[in-house]
């Protein structure tokens, strides 16, 4: 099979990229799906080799990489500003916001020298990528996810935190983020 | 708020929405055999409701509707011109 190819030519200066690279929208489409297969796959294979204990490795990693993110905001010992400057290192294409079943007065729930708040992820990469691959929402990728959030959220509060997950669908996933005072 | 519409001919019944549902927002009519929405307040717009139902029978209004990067553009710009 024949496929278009459309070359790109240009000039090439060290240091300077010629703005041709940059390629148009079905550049980025194509490039965009082709790393979604390539992660949701790797992600399957390690889930596949490694089992359970995958999610346990990838969760640190992602905690690591949380904490190298968290280190460049400032801290905090005010929940919503917390969550604020989380939004920040997560970026737009990870849009959360706090939900509270209509039932419940404030967005946090104290309970023995610990703070619980629900978060709401509206969008999300991984989700994407999973859907991308035809695999279910949960495993390595998700759990990576998991711990920059975690990792994040320590290194701005100074706390020792944990993340729970409540419900995943298609269009919103619903996790509970528990915030342990008591320091790292 | 969120809106939800469900259209009572085409519910079949099932209560797999109500089983399905983390926020309980539906209930069964017993006497009509069809869902019913009673905490509609609480839905969060997870849409898990939609993917399990077997007849398409509800609509969410008014939500954020999530990013979908991973659909083929040119896939379903066909898909479009078709239906
Ligand atoms: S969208 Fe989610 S929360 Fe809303 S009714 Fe459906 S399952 Fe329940
Ligand atoms: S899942 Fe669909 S068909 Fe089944 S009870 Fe709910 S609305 Fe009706």
């Amino acid at each position: 099979m024949e496929m278009e190819l459309k070359e790109i030519r240009g000039t090439f200066k060290p240091e300077l990229i010629p703005p041709e690279c940059g390629g148009g929208i079905d550049d980025y489409e194509e490039a965009l799906h082709v790393l979604m297969k390539f992660v949701g796959s790797m992600a399957n294979a390690l889930e596949q080799v490694s089992g359970r204990g995958a999610n346990a490795i990838v969760y640190q990693a992602g905690k690591r990489m949380g904490h190298d993110a968290g280190k460049l905001m400032e801290k905090t010992d005010n929940l919503e500003n917390a969550m604020q400057e989380l939004s920040q290192i997560l970026g737009k294409e990870f849009y959360f916001e706090m939900w509270k079943p209509s039932s419940q007065e404030s967005f946090t729930i104290e309970r023995s020298g610990e703070t619980e708040v629900k978060l709401l992820f509206r969008d999300c990469v991984v989700r994407q990528t999973l859907r991308r691959t035809g695999l279910p929402q949960k495993g390595p990728l998700c759990y990576l996810l998991y711990g920059y959030m975690v990792g994040a959220v320590e290194e701005v509060m100074d706390i020792k935190g944990k993340l729970d997950i409540n419900h995943i669908g298609p269009n919103a996933c619903l996790k509970t983020l528990t915030i342990n005072w008591g320091g790292k | 708020m969120v809106k939800i519409k469900i259209d009572e001919d085409a519910c079949v019944g099932c209560g797999s929405c109500v089983e399905d549902c983390p926020n309980d927002v539906y209930e069964m009519d017993e006497a009509k055999n069809k869902t019913r929405i009673i905490k509609e307040e609480d839905c969060m717009a997870c849409l898990s409701c939609h993917e399990i139902c077997p007849a398409q029978a509800m609509e969410h209004q008014d939500i954020h509707v999530a990013k979908r990067l991973y659909i083929d553009r040119k896939v379903n710009n066909t898909i479009n011109k078709i239906i």
